[in-house]
């Protein structure tokens, strides 16, 4: 379903491995394949702690994997250092879920959203009030709002500040933790439209962390649903609601709550919480909390497979149903 | 009669009003949603029913009653008896509200025998018993752990189940799920709708999403700056209501299968 000649950035067998107290290990990400296209959205959806940031951080240099390989412009940028690494970071950039910590609340707007610019002397300081007031504009901000301090300002416009920082070295991939979750849904409404916009507008690649299925399938091409560390289900976010067919997707599908749902639906919601990623289950991590679970599920971990093009699975249930 | 008339009350900090000409009316056993986006004054609302406005803020007019009585002009011995016993509040993040050095179990203690005159051994038993009750496993372990060593969904739920001991006839939740993932969440929601079928509780929940909002209530109540812009029953408010600040709130929620910006 997306052409394969605008992938522009691969995961394969990414694993993470934190070492933990009594020589235990936290496994992260296990085993993660992911693809990114050319100006489409991938949507990475879980519960606190699956491994969604822990991704993604790898795609934007905080972190790097024990083990895999992320492919992208022709290199395998997990093993890049130095200089390349420096020119590198230029096409990859951030928005963090709390725009008013990942500030310098001492810096004006201004210097905030060409602080990149400079880095890389793409301006000179001379031209960074021009440059920054046609970053705001195209946020949709006033452009007076460079004389400005981040305290100044509500949630929804530092955010789009964020925003505006981010694209101001014209990125490709733009990887954003929980950008919308911190703000109002009035907000948050007016975010994603700035949002999908500008890559319509500019072919980005968006990376975007979320634990609002609602949301994501609003604006993302293709969704990934991860638990513990393990990815068990790719999907098209068109549709999703009726494509989806995890027991985990499906268990957090039903635990949305939206104005448009029928009231008198009784709320089933999964047992218990996640197990602490140090003692993943041997078999599918999901076993204990799986209103499905077999026999098999206990014993083997469960691969993913691919039903359709561009929807993949990783459950014993659909064993036999497509080719891994 | 109703359970909990709130009347033509402003509520100020200081010179500033910040909540004008409030009226809400809530009966036995009804829930009732308090929506709007941040700074609009929803929290404010509930605190004022508890006395427990921050920093100064004072009641300046109307009144509120509770079961036929004024609970501005209450002294703070009646205060102490009423709150957590007969009205109870359900926090953000209800491990905040412990003390993040004792024990569990020891607040919990503490808290039972302000209300009751027993000993530590059998508040303590009482303890455990709510735990359990409110789905929490193996209740004394809970019982025996700092707040820090439990997850969020289980420290919302040790604040629930506080706030439940005595079977309130009035609880106050101020947005007890927003910190939650969306699991957690719906497992919430369920027990506080579980509550009301139960005990007949009735329920005043503050939150900004609209979502569980109108799942859990009977009522809805939109606020804006600090004026209540719309109230009515949730099939009005979703469906009937005529004011555009409303229809707006709601349309920007999003929904499954609805709307795609790509």
């Amino acid at each position: 379903m997306f052409d394969e000649k605008d992938l522009i950035l691969e995961a394969r067998h990414v694993t993470r491995r934190f070492p933990s107290a009594g020589g235990r290990e936290l496994v992260a990400c296990n085993d993660v394949n992911l693809k990114m296209y050319k100006g489409k959205t991938l949507g990475l959806v879980g519960e606190s702690g699956c491994g969604k940031s822990t991704f993604m951080r790898f795609l934007v240099w905080l972190d790097r994997p024990s083990e895999g390989e992320i492919w992208y412009r022709g290199k395998d940028i997990t093993k890049i250092k130095g200089k390349e690494l420096w020119q590198m970071r230029q096409h990859v950039q951030m928005v963090f879920q709390d725009p008013s910590t990942s500030f310098n609340p001492k810096m004006k707007i201004r210097d905030i959203v060409c602080e990149p610019l400079l880095n890389f002397g793409r301006i000179k300081p001379s031209e960074k009030n021009a440059k920054a007031r046609e970053l705001l504009e195209l946020v949709e901000l006033p452009g007076d709002f460079a004389d400005r301090y981040p305290h100044n300002m509500s949630g929804g416009q530092r955010q789009r500040v964020a925003i505006a920082r981010a694209l101001a070295l014209e990125p490709e991939i733009i990887v954003m933790d929980e950008a919308t979750s911190a703000l109002d849904v009035s907000v948050q409404e007016t975010i994603i439209e700035l949002i999908t916009k500008l890559q319509r507008e500019k072919q980005i690649t968006i990376g975007f962390i979320c634990h609002n299925l609602g949301l994501i399938q609003s604006f993302g091409h293709q969704i990934a649903v991860m638990y513990l560390g393990n990815i068990v289900e790719v999907m098209p976010g068109e549709g999703m609601a009726d494509i989806c067919c995890h027991p985990y997707s499906k268990a957090l599908l039903d635990a949305v709550f939206d104005t448009k749902m029928d009231f008198s639906k009784k709320i089933e919601p999964i047992k218990g919480e996640p197990p602490s990623p140090l003692d993943v289950p041997a078999g599918c991590p999901f076993a204990d909390r799986c209103p499905h679970c077999m026999e098999v599920c206990r014993e083997t971990r469960p691969i993913l497979r691919e039903l359709e093009p561009g929807h993949e699975v990783a459950c014993h249930l659909f064993e036999g149903r497509g080719t891994a | 009669m109703a359970l909990l008339e709130i009347k033509n009350v402003d509520i100020s900090y200081g010179k500033r009003v910040t909540v004008k000409d409030c009226n809400l009316t809530l009966e036995k056993g009804e829930i009732c949603s308090i929506v709007g986006e941040s700074g609009s004054g929803k929290t404010t609302v509930i605190r004022a029913v508890l006395g427990l406005l921050a920093g100064g803020g004072k009641v300046t007019a109307g009144d509120i009653i509770y079961e036929g009585r004024s609970l501005l002009k209450l002294s703070d011995r009646e205060w102490r008896a009423l709150r957590g016993h007969d009205i109870s509040m359900i926090f953000q993040d209800s491990g905040a509200m412990m003390n993040q050095t004792r024990l569990i179990g020891n607040s919990y203690v503490e808290y039972i025998r302000t209300h009751e005159n027993i000993s530590k051994k059998e508040a303590w038993a009482k303890g455990a018993e709510m735990l359990g009750r409110m789905r929490l496993p193996d209740p004394d372990r809970i019982m025996r752990s700092y707040p820090f060593q439990l997850s969020g969904g289980q420290r919302q739920r040790v604040g629930i189940a506080m706030g439940m001991t005595y079977q309130p006839r009035l609880l106050l939740a101020d947005e007890p799920t927003s910190a939650l993932d969306v699991t957690t969440q719906a497992q919430i929601v369920r027990q506080m709708m579980e509550l009301r079928d139960e005990y007949g509780t009735s329920i005043i929940i503050v939150t900004h999403d609209l979502g569980v909002a109108s799942y859990m209530a009977d009522k809805l109540v939109v606020m804006k700056n600090g004026v209540i812009e719309d109230q009515g029953s949730r099939e009005h408010i979703l469906n009937e209501t005529d004011n555009a600040y409303t229809k707006k709130l709601m349309d920007a929620v999003p929904s499954l299968g609805g709307k795609r910006y790509v």
